[in-house]
């Protein structure tokens, strides 16, 4: 059992990492790629209706840590206490610069809430590099460490590649590359590689650390049955917004 | 303030804002979705037309309760890691449910039926969001699974100074749940009624052009505020057969008063709603002078929302699990003073700014009105020029 949680909850972190990690990228390139307004609302548009399905998977991921590591949950939070809550800020930020951004059709509004994209998107990166730095030494290094910057760096590069790799895909040549679902799929598993070594890592550790059987077992027969239904509703996402012709269409509601 | 009252405050301000949306969500939902359903039963301009608008408004309030929602959740750990030592075993269960189940699914088909318009057929449109429904209230659900256990810890036992879960049957039939989950659910309605009544008079008072349209939001709210209050009363005074002794009583008069001021004005606001504007439901669209009186009433439900929730947690007070476990005990260890002032203006101030952005652009969209919204706006739509690129 406690192998079988622990699957769930290194699927849904890879997960995150490999999915979350192109909306970031997207909001990484915003100001390198989206240099007008309608190259800025089609970066916008093509990863919008992933954007809900997608970092859902780090709520998921918290609310596993709390009931598989209760134990872990609020060490690893609170040992990273100003870091978390400045990741929760971009988080913030991010979102809601996308459900704000086109509410008024103003620049100088666009602009705020724009930046408020690349921003947020920005932070979230770095901080996961920096977590992982932490995570890595065991939450006994302070995440603010030249390592640990330069893991940030790492990882923002990653997405801001994954990011370009999915326009690539969902919007053919319109941001100067054109790519497959094939590639996509290594470019995701490429963002996932720094958390997937964490994991490999922490394996032992967080299995010594799972919940005791009945409270397992409890959280099996409520969420197992169910799983299906996630991977469903993820496979339906993507099969209704893949690439076509209309697949950057404006307006779009983010 | 010490550390302490901090860390409460911070909850404090945290879970009051993210219930302000919370309580809209949960009333919208399902007036959306029939809407929604309406629409595609009749394929008629006026059913797509309130889909449309009521369903911006839903979307713009479900912005906020995300964000905040992500804050609370990350909360336990920051400032209260405490509580997931001591009972993580239990409370983490339906915490976990709730995360993975419900909202996972939530945002999903959210995600969906914002963005499925014109691409998905019709009827799987229609089941998107009544699955967004269905999942906002086995949140709503969980949630109150896990706030009953902190008011009345039952199925779990205390071993080993930790607390273990016993009997998870005995967590989902909590007698502090059975009747405040529907109590949440009537407010929930009883508030998205409200707000359904107050933009729609609004309009009427502005002699917008859509007469027909708003007289249907208008009289669609006022029976939903209708069962909302009969609901959430029923089930509020039927909840006082749960309450241990000296919740409400001496040391927490804070919690007494949110009580009191709680049942009076939501005494009066019902009878108001029961005996005026529900027997007066057939001539309110075209009786002008009630509608300022309408819309003036839109904020009440949120305030009473607010003091029910202040009644139920600083009632709790001084225990974050009732008799087992303190809310100074239930703080993460070495937290200090100057961590939480940092998160709290951190919080606060980006949350609250966020928070009054969001209303100014719900009112927005309630000013404009039906033609300028732009949830599920078709490519090839004639655009208002002040929307256009």
């Amino acid at each position: 059992m406690e192998v079988i949680w622990f699957v769930v909850f290194a699927v849904l972190l890879t997960g995150y990492f490999a999915l979350e990690g192109f909306d970031l990228g997207v909001g990484l390139l915003l100001p390198v790629l989206g240099r007008s307004r309608l190259n800025r609302d089609r970066m916008v548009a093509a990863m919008a209706p992933y954007v809900l399905a997608n970092e859902v998977w780090l709520v998921a991921v918290a609310g596993t840590m709390f009931g598989v590591y209760p134990l872990l949950e609020g060490e690893i939070l609170f040992g990273l206490y100003p870091l978390v809550v400045a990741m929760l800020l971009c988080w913030v930020l991010r979102d809601a610069g996308l459900w704000f951004r086109r509410r008024i059709d103003g620049s100088a509004w666009r602009g705020l809430w724009d930046g408020a994209i690349a921003f947020g998107s920005l932070g979230l990166s770095v901080g996961w590099g920096m977590a992982l730095y932490a995570a890595a030494t065991g939450f006994t290094a302070s995440p603010v460490h030249p390592v640990g910057l330069m893991l940030g760096v790492v990882v923002t590069l990653l997405f801001a590649f994954h990011g370009w790799t999915f326009l690539g895909w969902r919007t053919p040549g319109l941001f100067g590359v054109t790519r497959s679902g094939r590639v996509l799929a290594v470019s995701g598993l490429v963002a996932a590689l720094p958390v997937l070594g964490v994991l490999a890592g922490a394996a032992p550790y967080l299995l010594e650390h799972s919940a005791p059987p009945a409270t397992l077992n409890v959280l099996s027969v409520m969420v197992l049955p169910v799983a299906p239904i996630m991977v469903g509703a993820q496979i339906w996402v993507w099969r209704t917004f893949r690439p076509g012709k209309d697949a950057s269409r404006l307006p779009s509601f983010f | 303030m010490d550390v302490l009252d901090l860390a409460r405050t911070q909850f404090a301000v945290t879970g009051s804002l993210h219930f302000l949306f919370v309580v809209l969500t949960l009333g919208l939902a399902p007036l959306v979705a029939i809407m929604h359903t309406r629409w595609a039963l009749s394929g008629g301009p006026p059913h797509e037309g309130m889909t449309r608008f009521w369903g911006q408004v839903y979307v713009i309030n479900y912005a906020l309760g995300i964000v905040t929602g992500l804050v609370m959740e990350f909360q336990f750990g920051l400032a209260w890691s405490g509580l997931s030592h001591y009972a993580g075993d239990v409370f983490g269960a339906p915490l976990a449910m709730e995360t993975l189940v419900a909202f996972f699914l939530e945002s999903t088909f959210l995600g969906l039926w914002i963005f499925g318009w014109g691409r998905l057929p019709k009827w799987a449109h229609v089941a998107c969001i009544w699955l967004v429904t269905l999942t906002a209230y086995a949140s709503a659900f969980f949630i109150m699974v896990a706030n009953s256990f902190l008011q009345n810890p039952a199925g779990a036992v205390v071993s080993g100074g930790r607390m273990h879960l016993t009997d998870f049957a005995a967590l989902l039939t909590n007698e502090a749940l059975l009747f405040s989950f529907p109590h949440v659910v009537g407010a929930g309605l009883f508030t998205g009624g409200m707000v359904l009544v107050g933009a729609s008079a609004y309009r009427l008072w502005r002699r917008a052009p859509e007469f027909a349209f708003f007289a249907r939001s208008l009289r669609l709210g006022v029976v939903t505020a209708a069962i909302g209050i009969v609901v959430t009363m029923a089930f509020g005074y039927a909840q006082f057969g749960a309450v241990p002794e000296g919740k409400f009583g001496g040391h927490n008069p804070a919690a007494g008063i949110a009580l009191g001021l709680m049942i009076q004005f939501g005494q009066l606001l019902g009878l108001v709603v029961l005996f005026v504007m529900l027997p007066m439901i057939a001539i309110l669209p075209r009786a002008r002078w009630t509608h300022p009186v309408l819309i003036a009433m839109t904020p009440l439900p949120f305030v009473l929302s607010i003091l029910g929730w202040m009644a139920r947690e600083i009632g709790r007070q001084p225990w974050m699990i009732w008799e087992r476990l303190t809310v100074a005990d239930a703080m993460s260890p070495g937290l200090t003073a100057g961590m939480v002032t940092a998160s709290l203006i951190g919080f606060t101030a980006v949350l609250g700014l966020l928070a009054v952005v969001d209303y100014v652009l719900i009112v927005r969209v309630i000013r404009r009105g039906p033609s300028a919204v732009q949830l599920g706006a078709a490519a090839d739509e004639p655009r208002t020029p002040a929307l256009s690129y």
